[in-house]
This record gives structure tokens, C-alpha cells and sequence, in this order.
């Protein structure tokens, strides 16, 4: 006894001052919200004027006049829901049927297939689309292959119908996420119990296992939808040219239409696409708090078992491949033989087309060269930054059921909700007409900031994801022993997280180092990074070029996919 | 003087109240044990007690000091406490040692480095964990995480510490030991202890005093013999030790005794307050308190057997009453189906 | 992160010093301006043209002047005049130079009050109409042209001027569905301007609507995009693209071929001008008066393979060359004045545009 009760520790010096505690919350929270406001309340306060907020301008909803006057406004929304809903029907069922064949059965070859299933969320949608028309255009590298067979082309790229399926297919991995996850979190039990009764592979997916985690594929299929009413890159790509307007594309051309800029009009599209995907995001939150309550019921379920696959092994093994062929192998091999050809297409023997020239050209263009360095730093440096700043954002709402910390969770959300292109241009207002920012405008922070800012949401969930992976008993054990919450962040929960904040790294890596609407008004020289120099080439019509850039994308993607799989980081949140 | 005060407290999640005014007391060198089933509150209490929940209203104090009164706007934080709080899961930091898990609120404390190192070493032992002292949690069996949680809150030396289901980890075997050992070291170390259990036996055999929640109120409180063996309610009744439930017609109350009237048969009990004549009523009595008898008699009942089971040291049979059905210890397997059950009057509690 | 560009920096360290001269037929006062040019140290360009193909023009200038760094910025169009009007709403004035091919919006710049006056030396050598108001100047002399996939588009098939264009649009739609392209006037500024001159002097333009709406016609923002469709045979004919990028191009690329219409050939002049508030004034104004100059000028009908807007200069590729080839009176210069920003009146802009899809959509049956 005498030996623990040493009366020698002094008492406990009472509670820490708030205010001093309080502080670095605080500042994290009021940092946070002056980056998603300050460019958000520009673009709403410009849409409500009729001319750039720079110059001379009256008030008023002129700007909502036009575009519900405008015939294009109501198409190309018309479009996009047809978009998004044809992409949610055809995402969603093969993402789930993908999600247990990867997860709960004795698929051939899954270890290797993961990482290549998610391929198509790491590689820009510029880049897919494009590849898609060098591999599968009307005279692409297969298509040209087709007709030498079949003597036509059997199937088309441009109709809406086609970019449904293509969005559709290249978003399966956005479901194939969270399904898997969900599925991890089921006990086998109910499925052995279905086979026992006799029902066959399938029938078990369908009926018992895809029931079952049907929050997790009813949350994925709102995020779908809300992915289809925010897509640029494809319609911009394969849309465009047949007159097949989006929102974000019908947003895109009005930059030109009356001759000058029509910020105000932009904006008032911006607000449209945020006041219909407000709701979306809402449920989308919704839904996850349902969907993290289902997975902490079932989460105490037992070891996962393979379920044998039989006589269907091989129509998974078809289907499996199938996609992969279509969403991943077709595009990126497009783009992988434009690259090393001049000139492709109807009548061109690809071989004589041969060069590295494309190659050659980048090497010897300073900017070029500049994208290329500047989007390695961006990923990598940038990354690791940003990455701290979400897990400072992450503790300061971490098992805090304030007010501030709902604030926080909806500011997070807002970003994603307008268009990244947009973002772009206000984060570029916002760097112009802030006296303190004026330096930092054409430097890489600018850029850095806005896809911060803009990726917030995705990173939020990552590092929150890691967060809960801490036992809450595991900080309340350290508030018993006297720790402070600053105390039990820096020494508790951070060394806990560490490994799933590596992981965070690696993913806004790739991430960034995909993203290519935010950064289009924010290039400069200097601060060049490739995905937005892609829109812009790709505008400019630098074809060749652009295939080269992106190849040289899509190899930075992959060694960040090789080091995430080097390291075991799971791909996922 | 008292190490724990709470008074009056209430506490709710959203719209849902735990707790409906509890009030309690902690003395020193006493072990008190919440007990109670699931959702009764008793863990929301000791989490309310160590400042992991937030009270709607009502005082704690620890010692004299007040660390919440709702009508004050105090609320000392949990780390503000001083407390010592072992958690259900144990809650080891996976990534600190063993040395370093107790170290811990010591360097918090800003205790000097030998310091440390001679106090945590001195708990260790005293835990007989000392040549554990670098491994990692997940390096340790169930039993040797106890008693690092346990070394983890003893060290700083606090008034009182809190034991969350403390044994509710390990396997059945163990826990009876480890019950045998907590029990000693808190005696051993004249700890002031709160332990939350569900598990009645525990509850009576660690604890100087019980108290029994249900519904976010307490039911009854006092020493285990007083809950064991003179309940005040029925709830109290039922969730100590195993029962047989005899539902009837209360015919009438006198001086502390009630007759209690079924389908077929009479007895004769103590009255319990809630017991009315005229009313319906419930007649308590635990399995060891019925005897066997071989023949009608005064308070014995008529009981169909259907079935036996081998305890081991003894045979547990279930008879059938008319609609109840009633358990009873016996040292023999039994013949025939016909038999007659004896309830002495002092052990049938009517309710 | 330096935001200058290090390779230009080391072309210059590399460049011979020479020894500066005032210009043949420049005043004499002009040696100040080298010499303040000289002080500011550098010049920023905002351009529509590639820094690929500028290149050799910064080369060529900092041979001539190694101590002006030029600090050149390509972007499209568009961002270019979105950028200046905000960076200079903002007071942040960023180029010295603008020099981009949307005319339309270079000269509204310039009646906005946003150029500084500044008459070149150089200017007395300019057609009239490449001269605006002793600010803005034309520097380029871009034919627009007709472009086909030569695989596919043969014989009598390929156009010779605006009429039979349309004339095969009319008689092959077949064919031709889904296979021929042309700007996307409501994206991009040049080919909107193009087909305004178009309705000046082609009467069959709406016939030509029609054609592009019977035959389900594909837009895009850039000549690159179409040069690369009607190469790969995706489409046979391209309407209206930038002709120097497509003749650069066709020496290259086996399958693709390109007409500059006899009847008449639309030409652009990329307008450059000195930002009003300019940091490097003078080093802009050097800059300017070499785009200007025989020198200039030379690099640009040479390895820029733009046309230059001189005559005066011997290169391949000149105002003189296309005149020789096309006959006189052939070419049709858009002027730089206030003549083409009519269309940047928004309500006369929509009239236009939806005339044009009324028109498409007559053709194309619907």
C-alpha cells in the first residue's frame, strides 16, 4: 500500500483555462470557414449582379432571369439528371455485385484485380474521356479493329446514352468502395446459412449479402447521382461536339457566349448546381451516420469466409474482366499509343506513325517540364500538408458534439457542391481582391489552397475515418489520467492515427495529382500543374500533347498506387 | 468525510433520460458497486462521476471539492478530476508500453523522472507485473491488461477510483480469481472504489454496499446481505440471486404476514409494502429456499415434474404449477411426476 | 517556388552582348526608351500563342536585347481577357504585353480604356487597317481555311471556295453526316467572329447553316481538336480553322489537306497592345515595335509559321506569299476597329446566335 500512496504527487492543478484550450480549435474552425466561404459568398454575391463584381453593376436576378430564359439552361439540366440517373443504374448494382465477388468470394486472383479496380478513380475524367475516343472513337485504334471484323463499328461514344454507360462504368469503383467496406463488416454466418438452404453464389449476393448492406449501397448511389450532376471532364470531352450540354459544361460555355465573360451567369448556374446538390449532400450525410450505425451493429461479426464460387467463377471472371477491359484497359491504352504516334486514324498504319517527338516537345518546354515538377511537389509536398491541415480539422470537431463541429461537417461539405472550375476562378477573385493573398496569387500556394479547400470533403472522411478508428475509451482512459484534450491529440490519438494518415497521403496524392477543373483560372507561370494545363491544352487543341501530359499523369498515379500497395495503405476510407 | 457526493442528478441523451435524480455517497475505503441490468444507468453514473458525461442537472463533489452542479454551470473536465477510472475494454494505448501506459499521468502530473520510474516500478510489482514492464498491450494476456489498467489508475495515487465492469473481460475461470484478487487489493490498499457491474454475484462479492438501479433511479442500496436477503421490492427481488415467480390473489395481510392464493394451492408469506389484500400479487422465493417434501402440508404446493437437469453438485428440477413453473434444488434424481414443493413462509417474499 | 521562367533566364545569360542601336528610321530618342527598357529588366506577355511556338520570337528578341527577359505566358483567349480585366479591376496588373487572337475582345479592351497609347515606328509600315487608334496593332496575317481528310475527301469531292462547300454539304449529306466540323461559336470567340465576316461576304451563309444542320454537324472550341478529328477521319471536313496551324500541320501529316478558298479568304490578325498602367513600359514598347519590325516579322512568316502582316519581309509564309496565291482581292482582312466588338453587345450577340441555330436546326430537319 505504501508503496503506491506516496503522498509525494502533488494534487491535480484543477482544469486547464478554456480560453487557452480553446484557442487552436478555434483558429482551425475560423481558418476553415474563412477558405470554403470566402470564395462560395463571392460566387452567390456575383450571381446576384449583371456584370463582374469588379466593375460597373446593378443588383438584381437578371442573371436567374437569362439562364431560365435560355433554352441550353434547361437541356443541358435535363442532360444531366438523365446523366446521373442512367450512371446510378448502371454504377451502383455492378459496384455492389463487384464489391462481393471481390470480398466474399474465392474470385481467382483478387489481390492482384484490387488496386486495378480503382484505377478509374485515381485517373483524371479528361483523361479517360479522351482515351476513350483514341481507343473507341468512331475511327479509333479498336474501333478500326472492329471494322476490319465486323465491318462497322458497334457502338458509339458521343451519344448521351454512351456517356451514361461510360460515366457509369468509370464511377463503379466510387460504389465498389463503400459496398466492400460495408460487406467487410458482415459476418459470413448469414451467407453460409443461405447456401446451406441451397441457394446458389448469386443468389446469395442477391438476396441476402447486397440487402444487407443496403444503407451503405443506397448512401453510394446518392453519391453516385451527385457525381453525375457535378461531371465535366467527359461531357466536356465526348459531349461538347454533337451539342450534348451538362450543367457544369453549359456553365463552361457561357465564359464565351455573349463575346465577354459572363461571370453572373456562371455564378447563377454555380448556385442552381449547389441548390440542387445541397439536398443530395445532406442526404448523403444522412445516410453515412445510418450506414456507420449498421456497420458498428453488425461490426461484431465473425472471420470472414470465401464463399466458392463453383460453375460461376467463370461468368464472374467474364464479368470482372469485362469491365475492367472496358473501364480501365481500353481508355489507357488509347492514350498510351496516341502518345507515341503523330497522327492516327482512318488509313494510318500505326506503326509509320511512331515518334517521341510528343516526348521530346514536353522535355524541351519549360512549362511543361514546370507542370510536371509542379504537380509531383503539389502531391507530394502539398499533400502532406494538406493532409495535416484536415487532421487539425479532424481534431477539432473529433468527439466534439458542439455546434462548431456541425458547422464544421456542413462547411466541409459545401466545396464539392459547386463545380471545381468555378472554385477555381473565385479562389482566383479571392486572391486578387485580398490585399494579404495578392502576393501568394500566381505561386503554388494559390493552387494549393483551392484544391485543399476543394478536396476537403473526401479528406475530411479519410482522416475522420482514421479518427474513429481510435476507441473513444482509449482518449477518455488518458482524460481520466489528467491529459487535456491538446495533450491527448498530440500524444494519444495522433501516434494511434499515424499509419491511417500515411495512407491519407498517399490517396490525396493521387487525388491531386488527378485534379483538373479547380486549378484552370489559377494558372500562372510558375504554379503550372498538369491537370489543369490538360483543359487548357485540350481547349487549345495541343492533342498530341495532351496525351503525352496525361500519360505522364497517369505514371504518377501509378507509382503513388505502387507505394499505397508497397505500404498496405487500404484505398479506401 | 466522503470521497464521492452525488446529488440529485439527472442526465438525458437528446429527449432520452438515464438518469432521473440519483443520489449517492462514496466514504472512504469503501467499495460501492452500481449494479443493475442493461440500461439502468449505472455506467452513464460512473461516466457522469469521472466527467466523460455531461449532467443536466444535480452536484457531484469529489471529496469537498464541487467538479459539477448543474445549477452553477460548474463542470470540471474529466481531466480536471483526479480521478482513477478502469475501463471495461481497458483501454490500454497500444502504442505506449506497459511502463509507459502507468508512467503516463504521472508525467502528466510533471512528477521528476525517478520519480516516475520508482512509483511505476513500486505498482507494477505491487500488480505482479514487473517484469512486464516493457512489453506492449498486445504483448499481455486479458488478465495481465486488468491489472495494467488497474496499475494505470492506482498510481497517481487518486481519492477515488472507478472500476467499469472490471471483470466482464476476462473468462469465466479467471474472473472468479481475479474477483478474489481485486477484492484483497482493494481492502489491501484502502482504495475508495465505485464499480459498475451487471453481474449480481460479483456486485455482492466485491462490494461493502450495493447500489441497485433500474430505470435511471435507484431501487434499493445497502450492504449485499441487506439486498440479498430482505428486498424492499420486487424488482430488487428478482434481479438478486435465481427466483421462482408465484403469480395469485393477495387473500389477506396481517401483522407482516400475506396470504397468497393460486390455481389449486395457499401460501404463506411475508408481506411485502406493495403487497394489498384483495389485490393480484407475486410471490417470490429463491431456488435454494424450496424444499422438496414428500407430502402435502402446511405452505407446500402441488408440482407436476418435467424435467431434471445434472448440475454436478447437486440436480435442479422444474416442476409445473398450473401455469407457473417452479425451480428447485434437490440432492436426488426424483421418480414419478407427482410431487409437493415446501415453501417455509419466512422465504417467500409476497409482493 | 520562383514564379519566372528559369530556361528563359539561362537563354539570356547565354545571349552575346550587343551593342544597342537605335533602330534604322526610329527617332533618335528612342535610345532612352532601349535604355529604360534595359532598366526595367523584363517584359510580360499575355499570349494565345503556344510559348512552343513563340519561341523562336523570344529567342530572336533576347539576341537583340539580352538584357529585356521576357516572361511570356500562354493561355487561351479567354482566360487571357478574363485574367486582365480582373487583374486589373484588382490593381494588379500583371501583363505589360497582350497579344491575343481574339480580336473582338482586344479591341474592346482598348476602347474600355485599357491600353496605353503608343505609336510605333513601325506603324507606317502596317496596312491601314492593322493600325487602331495608335494602340492596338494586328500582327498576323491567318488565313481561314477548309480542311479535309485527304483518304476520304477526293478528286472533284474537295471544295475549292465557299460555295462549293456548301454545295457538297447539300449533295452528299449522306456522307457527310456526322463528319464535318467547325468552331463553336457560342465557345469560342474567333470562329464566332469568322462567321460574322462570313455573312458579310458569302451570300449563300444561310444555305451553309442549313448544310451544317442537314449533315448533323460537330463543334469544337479549337483548331488543334479539329485538326486532329478530320486527321484521324472521324470527320472529313473542317470549316473555318486557323489556316497557319492547319498548313504547318498538313506538311507533316500525310492525311490531312487544306483549302484556302478562292472566292474569298477570311484573315485574322492577332492584336497586340501595351496595357495601360504598365509595369515595364518601355520594355513593352520594345517588345511591340520588334513584333512590328522587318525582324519580327520575318521570324513570324519564318519559324513561327504564322503569316507575317508585313509585305516587306522575305519568309514562307507572308501576307505577300498568300496574296500571290490566292490572286488579288482574295484575302479579306478582319480590320482592327471598333467594327468587329458590335457583336459583343449581348443582345445582338444572342439575336446572332440564335439565328444561326434557327438556321442549323431548319437543315437538320427538326
Amino acid at each position: 500500500m505504501a508503496t503506491i500512496a506516496k503522498p509525494s504527487i502533488p494534487a491535480l492543478p484543477g482544469a486547464r483555462l478554456p480560453f487557452t484550450s480553446g484557442l487552436p480549435r478555434f483558429l482551425t474552425i475560423l481558418i476553415t470557414a474563412a477558405a470554403v466561404l470566402a470564395p462560395l459568398s463571392l460566387i452567390i454575391y456575383q450571381s446576384l449582379l449583371d456584370a463582374p463584381f469588379f466593375d460597373k453593376h446593378h443588383a438584381g436576378i437578371a442573371a436567374y432571369q437569362f439562364i431560365f430564359a435560355d433554352p441550353d439552361f434547361w437541356s443541358a439540366l435535363e442532360n444531366s439528371l438523365l446523366i446521373a440517373t442512367g450512371m446510378t443504374i448502371i454504377a451502383v448494382p455492378l459496384g455492389g455485385v463487384l464489391a462481393f465477388v471481390m470480398e466474399r468470394t474465392d474470385f481467382p486472383g483478387k489481390r492482384w484485380l484490387e488496386p486495378m479496380l480503382l484505377v478509374p478513380s485515381f485517373v483524371s475524367p479528361m483523361v479517360l474521356s479522351f482515351g476513350y475516343i483514341v481507343a473507341a472513337g468512331p475511327v479509333g485504334f479498336y474501333s478500326i479493329w472492329a471494322t476490319d471484323v465486323f465491318g462497322v463499328v458497334p457502338w458509339g461514344l458521343y451519344s448521351l446514352l454512351a456517356m451514361s454507360v461510360i460515366a457509369g462504368l468509370t464511377h463503379v469503383p466510387n460504389v465498389y468502395v463503400y459496398a466492400s467496406s460495408a460487406l467487410k463488416n458482415l459476418g459470413s454466418d448469414v451467407e453460409e446459412a443461405a447456401r446451406v438452404a441451397g441457394a446458389s453464389p448469386f443468389r446469395v449476393a442477391v438476396s441476402v449479402s447486397l440487402p444487407l448492406i443496403m444503407p451503405a449501397m443506397l448512401f453510394s448511389a446518392v453519391l453516385i447521382f451527385f457525381l453525375g450532376l457535378e461531371l465535366f471532364g467527359l461531357p466536356l470531352v465526348l459531349g461538347d461536339p454533337e451539342g450534348h450540354l451538362v450543367l457544369s459544361t453549359y456553365l463552361y460555355k457561357l465564359t464565351n457566349k455573349l463575346g465577354t465573360p459572363s461571370y453572373h451567369l456562371m455564378a447563377a448556374v454555380a448556385v442552381c448546381i449547389v441548390a440542387l446538390t445541397i439536398p443530395l449532400v445532406l442526404l448523403q450525410r444522412r445516410l453515412l451516420q445510418n450506414v456507420r450505425k449498421y456497420a458498428t451493429i453488425k461490426g461484431k461479426a465473425g472471420r470472414i469466409r470465401e464463399l466458392p464460387l463453383g460453375k460461376w467463377r467463370w461468368l464472374a471472371v467474364a464479368l470482372v474482366y469485362a469491365w475492367l477491359i472496358v473501364a480501365v484497359i481500353v481508355p489507357l491504352t488509347g492514350i498510351a499509343l496516341r502518345a507515341f504516334v503523330t497522327n492516327w486514324g482512318f488509313g494510318v498504319k500505326l506503326a509509320d506513325a511512331l515518334t517521341l517527338d510528343t516526348f521530346r516537345t514536353i522535355w524541351n518546354e519549360p512549362t511543361d517540364v514546370r507542370a510536371i515538377i509542379n504537380t509531383i511537389l503539389l502531391g507530394v509536398i502539398g499533400g502532406a500538408i494538406t493532409v495535416a491541415c484536415y487532421t487539425a480539422i479532424g481534431f477539432a470537431t473529433h468527439r466534439r458534439n458542439d455546434g462548431w463541429s456541425r458547422v464544421i461537417d456542413y462547411l466541409v461539405l459545401l466545396p464539392r457542391a459547386v463545380p471545381g472550375l468555378l472554385i477555381g476562378l473565385a479562389f482566383l477573385w479571392v486572391f486578387l481582391f485580398f490585399p494579404p493573398l495578392q502576393p501568394l496569387r500566381a505561386t503554388m500556394f494559390s493552387m494549393w489552397l483551392a484544391y485543399t479547400v476543394v478536396w476537403l470533403a473526401y479528406g475530411m472522411r479519410l482522416v475522420s475515418s482514421s479518427l474513429l478508428q481510435v476507441s473513444n475509451e482509449l482518449e477518455e482512459a488518458a482524460r481520466t489520467v489528467g491529459a487535456s484534450r491538446g495533450r491527448i491529440s498530440r500524444e494519444i490519438t495522433l501516434p494511434l492515427i499515424r499509419h491511417g494518415l500515411l495512407g491519407s497521403w498517399l490517396l490525396v496524392f493521387m487525388i491531386f495529382e488527378r485534379e483538373y477543373s479547380t486549378g484552370v483560372y489559377l494558372l500562372a507561370p510558375g504554379n503550372e500543374v498538369i491537370g489543369a494545363s490538360l483543359v487548357s491544352l485540350w481547349q487549345g487543341g495541343a492533342i498530341d500533347i495532351v496525351a503525352a501530359l496525361s500519360l505522364v499523369n497517369i505514371v504518377l498515379v501509378a507509382i503513388g498506387l505502387a507505394f499505397a500497395l508497397r505500404f498496405g495503405v487500404r484505398l479506401r476510407d | 468525510m466522503s470521497e464521492l457526493t452525488v446529488e440529485n442528478l439527472h442526465l438525458a441523451y437528446g429527449d432520452n433520460p438515464i438518469l432521473k435524480g440519483v443520489d449517492m455517497k462514496l466514504e472512504r475505503g469503501e467499495v460501492v458497486s452500481l449494479l443493475g441490468p442493461s440500461g439502468s444507468g449505472k455506467t452513464t453514473l460512473l461516466r457522469a462521476v469521472a466527467g466523460l458525461e455531461v449532467p443536466s442537472q444535480g452536484r457531484i463533489l469529489i471529496g469537498d471539492k464541487v467538479v459539477f452542479d448543474g445549477s452553477r454551470g460548474v463542470d470540471v473536465p474529466a481531466e480536471g478530476r483526479n480521478l482513477g477510472l478502469v475501463f471495461q475494454s481497458y483501454a490500454l494505448w497500444p502504442h505506449k508500453t506497459v511502463f509507459d501506459n502507468v508512467a503516463y499521468g504521472l508525467k502528466l502530473r510533471h512528477a521528476n523522472r525517478g520519480d516516475i520510474g520508482e512509483r511505476v516500478r513500486s505498482a507494477l510489482e505491487q500488480l505482479s507485473l514487473g517484469p512486464l514492464a516493457q512489453r506492449l498491450p498486445h504483448q499481455l494476456s486479458g488478465g495481465q491488461q486488468q491489472r495494467v489498467a488497474l496499475a494505470r489508475a492506482l498510481v497517481y495515487n487518486p481519492p477515488v477510483i472507478l472500476l467499469d465492469e472490471p471483470l466482464s473481460n476476462l473468462d469465466a475461470k479467471l474472473r472468479e480469481e481475479a474477483r478474489a484478487w481485486l477484492r484483497e487489493l482493494i481492502v489491501r490498499l484502502q482504495l475508495s472504489a465505485l464499480c459498475v457491474t451487471h453481474d449480481q454475484a460479483e456486485a455482492l462479492a466485491i462490494s461493502d454496499r450495493i447500489l441497485l438501479l433500474n430505470g435511471g433511479r435507484i431501487e434499493q442500496q445497502g450492504t449485499p446481505q441487506e439486498m440479498y436477503s430482505s428486498p424492499q421490492t420486487l424488482f430488487t427481488a428478482d434481479f438478486m440471486g435465481s427466483n421462482n415467480r408465484l403469480p395469485g390473489r393477495v387473500a389477506e395481510v396481517r401483522d407482516g404476514m400475506a396470504l397468497l392464493e393460486g390455481h389449486g394451492w395457499r401460501l404463506r408469506g411475508t408481506a411485502k409494502p406493495s403487497a394489498a389484500p384483495g389485490g393480484e400479487g407475486v410471490g417470490m422465493i429463491r431456488l435454494e429456499n424450496i424444499r422438496i417434501a414428500e407430502g402435502p402440508g402446511e405452505n407446500r404446493l402441488p408440482a407436476k415434474l418435467s424435467t431434471s437437469m445434472y448440475l454436478g453438485d447437486r440436480w435442479e428440477h422444474l416442476f409445473h404449477v398450473g401455469e407457473a413453473r417452479v425451480r428447485a434444488y434437490g440432492n436426488a434424481q426424483l421418480a414419478g411426476d407427482s410431487h409437493w414443493l415446501e415453501v417455509p413462509p419466512q422465504a417467500l417474499w409476497v409482493f | 517556388m520562383s514564379p519566372r521562367p528559369l530556361l528563359l533566364a539561362l537563354a539570356l545569360a547565354a545571349a552575346p552582348v550587343v551593342a544597342q542601336t537605335v533602330p534604322a528610321g526610329y527617332p533618335a530618342d528612342y535610345a532612352q526608351t532601349i535604355a529604360a527598357a534595359k532598366k526595367e529588366g523584363r517584359v510580360v506577355i499575355y499570349s494565345a500563342l503556344d510559348t512552343k511556338a513563340a519561341q523562336p520570337l523570344i529567342k530572336d528578341f533576347n539576341a537583340l536585347y539580352p538584357d529585356i527577359k521576357v516572361e511570356y505566358n500562354d493561355m487561351n483567349s479567354t482566360e487571357m481577357y478574363n485574367r486582365f480585366i480582373a487583374e486589373s479591376a484588382a490593381g494588379q496588373g500583371g501583363a505589360d504585353v497582350m497579344w491575343s487572337s481574339a480580336m473582338d475582345l482586344q479591341v474592346k479592351l482598348v476602347d474600355d480604356g485599357k491600353a496605353m497609347a503608343y505609336m510605333s515606328p513601325e506603324a507606317s509600315k502596317l496596312p491601314k487597317w492593322a493600325v487602331y487608334k495608335n494602340e492596338a496593332y494586328g500582327t498576323t496575317y491567318e488565313p481561314a481555311a477548309i480542311i479535309y481528310n485527304k483518304r476520304l475527301i477526293t478528286g472533284n469531292e474537295i471544295p475549292h471556295d465557299h460555295a462549293s462547300f456548301a454545295k457538297l454539304l447539300e449533295t452528299q449529306t449522306a456522307k457527310l453526316k456526322g463528319k464535318v466540323t467547325t468552331y463553336d461559336i457560342e465557345k469560342s470567340g474567333v470562329g464566332f467572329m469568322f462567321v460574322v465576316q462570313d455573312t458579310k461576304y458569302f451570300p449563300g451563309m444561310k444555305e451553309l447553316e442549313k448544310g451544317f444542320g442537314a449533315t448533323n454537324y460537330r463543334v469544337y472550341a479549337s483548331t488543334g481538336n479539329m485538326l486532329e478529328k478530320v486527321s484521324s477521319g472521324e470527320h472529313l471536313l473542317g470549316y473555318n480553322v486557323l489556316g497557319s496551324y492547319a498548313l504547318v500541320r498538313s506538311k507533316k501529316d500525310p492525311n490531312l489537306g487544306v483549302v484556302l478558298p478562292k472566292d474569298y479568304t477570311l484573315v485574322l490578325s492577332r492584336v497586340m497592345f501595351i496595357a495601360k498602367g504598365a509595369k515595364n513600359p518601355n520594355a513593352a514598347k520594345v517588345w511591340t515595335d520588334y513584333i512590328l519590325s522587318q525582324r519580327g516579322q520575318k521570324m513570324i512568316g519564318g519559324p513561327v509559321e504564322l503569316f507575317s502582316v508585313r509585305d516587306d519581309v522575305d519568309a514562307e509564309y507572308t501576307a505577300a506569299s498568300l496574296t500571290k496565291e490566292l490572286g488579288p482581292n482574295v484575302a479579306k482582312p478582319i480590320p482592327v476597329s471598333s467594327e468587329i466588338t458590335q457583336y459583343l453587345d449581348p443582345k445582338k450577340r444572342l439575336e446572332f446566335l440564335a439565328d444561326w441555330k434557327k438556321n442549323v436546326a431548319a437543315g437538320s430537319g427538326k
